[in-house]
């Protein structure tokens, strides 16, 4: 850009205009100028004027023609047509096109700094010894291993290390602020950088920090909001008086209604109006809506908090030092209580007050309620409840994320080879403490919890179905991905490849094969991997071999729980695990339909036809409620049975043909 | 085995898992409504009676059972 000094009857000009400089010659202009469009600017420092003319259109604004009016502007530098207008102070900025920036009190870069990136986040431990880096490339994968892997001094190092070299490169002594980017009736930004198409519309003070966001997806903040230390990312609104202390925002996150956050990390569609979150990691799909709800100190991922609910992390002894897990799509329900540290299996649900301490981990699909003070698990009873059904059919569906830089790797599936692996492991378990319980016995204790003995064997039986459900519906997904046409065809296809075996973990929404995230990790300790960026697309690569993985995962769990090769598994055999995925898929539909019946009995018509009797309240929840065989859901449950029933005729029959 | 000692172990089963007094539970009895039982409890019975009785039950089936009298014949099938 060749940039030129004012010339005298341009500076005459800009005087007139109420504008004004001590010393003229720092401003620097490119050809074309129009000094018109400048009225009231008092300038300072070096300046640096670039295609300010045209009309300035944030998405969503009335255009207006670019212009620079009653504003103080001291270091900048303006790159093409922008808008802006009462503004105290502007220093410190690259403006970069179609900005607008009106009614702002001070907008301002005071020093060398890295927008909130190396910014420390005590999370997941109150007492510390977790601290996670927030930095834009932050991913829930990441943080888990950064926040977790502690007991892996020299990988974590390692990691800091790439982690500060990216923030070390965001180190600037100046800001930007983004093309298109729109920042009005704010007070206090401070050190805060802006992505294209921010918009940020009466915040109350930002400070140290990044706005991150792309075309595709703008970021969003809003009223009243204080925020210090952070780092929003793309398409995500922090709003209605949000305050933020130390805190990532990830993608697609919504945060907002007075909710106050310090050191914690929200990653991609996370949902948190009035609560508060302290030292929280709040994994994908994170979602607290309720007033007196706080989630401290503990890992979640999928989760839905009900009002009210509450844990404890400290019992006045060392201090805030106990921390809590709940696996991915647990729920709690209205007041539930925890005390940490506690670790809960996924997709479980959390009823009531729990004094005691636990680890129901290898038990997903449970509900932990409390009886006569004792925390009672019961396993496997959420597997056929229509809420678990309903959240793992919205999660995908609910994805908010439009930038094509997706940063977290989530897999959405109920059934994968960590939770089946949970499965196997939770069977094992309830199977021996039935062989090992007196029938004199009410309860059975296992790791802190209460397990009513006469439902061993029960809870044991429905895992068992789910299994089953997943042994078969994988063969039929696999064939279905592959249609094989002569018996080598299906015996290429079911041939799985190296790779999956043995425990799976769940890194906040990536589901991969522990030994895989081993090789990851030791990359990242010799040294091999050497970027943030490497270590992003190491971790993809994983996810993107998920289906291969968990084939493989399933061919050894077959062979060692059924005695089953599947790569050479007679006809028979494939029969058998086609007519079991039908039979189990059925039932566990059926099952589910009829906790969806539930819903329409008796009970659920109590406070419905106001004023009339019986004939009013049937009719009126008619209205409102619709009728059972109608409702969108069950119709969905039921489409699913036939299909499952259609595609298991299918196979057995392909089945004979190919293995006749 | 005789349907009155049946019907006495149904109610035995029961009595346990609903923590109430054998005394007040009669043949007419619905589950839900008359003995309070929820899905949980109704779990329980099932489990309760297949241990009484030592027998599988068909567990859909069985969960259908809606009175005390109705378990009683429907347990009687299995012995």
């Amino acid at each position: 850009m060749d940039y030129r000094n004012l010339t005298e009857t341009e500076i005459s000009l800009l005087e007139a205009q109420g504008c004004y400089c001590r010393d003229w010659p720092v401003v620097w202009v490119a050809p074309p100028f129009d000094p018109g469009l400048i009225h009231g600017v008092r300038f300072e420092g070096e300046v640096k004027l670039s295609g300010l003319h045209g009309m300035v259109a944030p998405d969503g604004e009335t255009p207006r023609p670019a212009g620079l009016y009653s504003c103080f502007l001291r270091n900048c530098e303006i790159h093409g047509p922008v808008y802006i207008s009462q503004v105290g102070r502007l220093e410190g900025y690259t403006v970069e096109k179609d900005v607008s920036i009106e009614n702002v009190s001070s907008i301002f870069v005071d020093g060398p700094t890295a927008f909130g990136n190396g910014v420390e986040a005590e999370v997941l431990n109150e007492g510390g010894g977790r601290e996670v880096l927030i930095f834009e490339q932050l991913t829930a994968q990441i943080a888990y291993l950064m926040a977790n892997y502690r007991h892996e001094p020299e990988m974590i190092a390692r990691l800091k290390g790439l982690i500060r070299a990216y923030c070390e490169n965001r180190r600037s002594e100046r800001g930007v602020i983004g093309a298109g980017a729109s920042i009005r009736g704010a007070q206090s930004i401070r050190n805060v950088n802006f992505g294209p198409k921010a918009r940020i519309g009466g915040v109350q003070l930002l400070e140290e920090g990044t706005v991150a966001g792309c075309a595709e997806a703008p970021a969003l903040v809003g009223e009243g909001v204080i925020a210090r230390r952070f780092v929003i990312q793309s398409g995500s609104t922090v709003d209605s008086g949000a305050i933020l202390e130390k805190c990532f925002v990830g993608q697609g996150v919504r945060i907002g209604k007075q909710f106050s956050a310090e050191n914690s990390l929200f990653f991609a569609n996370c949902e948190a109006f009035h609560g508060e979150a302290v030292s929280l990691f709040a994994g994908p799909y994170t979602v607290t809506h309720h007033k007196s709800s706080l989630l401290i100190a503990g890992l979640f991922s999928f989760f839905n908090a009900g009002s009210g609910t509450n844990q404890s992390n400290h019992m006045y002894k060392l201090g805030p030092v106990h921390q809590g897990r709940l696996e991915r799509g647990c729920k709690t329900g209205s007041f539930s209580y925890l005390l940490w540290p506690c670790r809960i299996g996924a997709f479980s649900v959390v009823m009531d007050k729990h004094g005691s301490n636990f680890d129901t981990a290898d038990f997903p699909f449970s509900y932990l309620t409390v009886e006569d003070g004792k925390s009672i698990l019961t396993p496997a009873m959420n597997l056929f409840t229509v809420g678990t059904r309903r959240d793992s059919e919205k999660w995908p569906a609910r994805d908010r994320r439009h930038d094509p830089d997706r940063l977290d790797l989530i897999r959405f599936e109920l059934l994968s080879p960590y939770i089946a692996g949970k499965i196997i492991r939770g069977s094992e378990i309830l199977q021996t403490l039935y062989e090992q319980a007196s029938k004199e016995q009410k309860y059975v204790r296992y790791q802190g919890i209460h397990i009513l003995r006469l439902l061993l064997k029960t809870c044991r039986k429905y895992y068992q179905l789910a299994l089953k459900k997943y042994y078969g519906e994988q063969l039929a997904r696999r064939l279905e991905s592959r249609p094989p046409d002569s018996l080598s065809q299906l015996r290429d296809a079911l041939q799985p490849k190296e790779g999956g075996d043995g425990d799976w973990v769940d890194l906040a929404g990536l589901l991969a094969p522990a030994a895989a995230v081993r090789e990851v990790l030791e990359a990242v300790k010799g040294g091999e991997v050497k970027s943030v960026e490497q270590l992003r697309s190491r971790l993809a690569a994983i996810d993107g071999n998920y289906e291969e993985y968990a084939w493989s995962w399933y061919a050894g769990t077959l062979e060692k729980e059924m005695g089953i090769s599947i790569g050479r598994a007679t006809k028979e055999q494939l029969a058998g695990l086609i007519r079991e995925w039908r039979a189990s898929s059925v039932k566990l539909n059926n099952m589910t339909l009829k906790d969806a019946e539930k819903e329409f009995d008796q009970n659920s018509r109590i406070g419905f036809g106001a004023d009339g009797g019986e004939e009013v309240m049937t009719a009126d929840f008619s209205a409102v409620r619709g009728g059972y065989e109608s409702n969108a859901f069950v119709r969905r449950l039921r489409a699913e049975n036939e299909e499952v029933e259609k595609k298991a005729a299918f196979w057995e029959k392909e089945l004979e043909r190919l293995l006749g | 085995m005789e349907i009155k000692e049946i019907k006495a172990r149904v109610i035995k089963v029961i009595a346990e898992v609903l923590e109430t007094e054998a005394s007040v539970i009669g043949e007419e009895d619905n589950f839900i409504f008359d003995l309070g039982a929820d899905s949980m409890q109704s779990l329980q019975l099932v489990a309760g009676f297949e241990e009484e009785f030592d027998i599988e039950m068909d567990e859909d089936k069985a969960l259908e059972v809606q009175t005390v009298g109705d378990a009683v014949d429907f347990i009687a099938q299995y012995l």
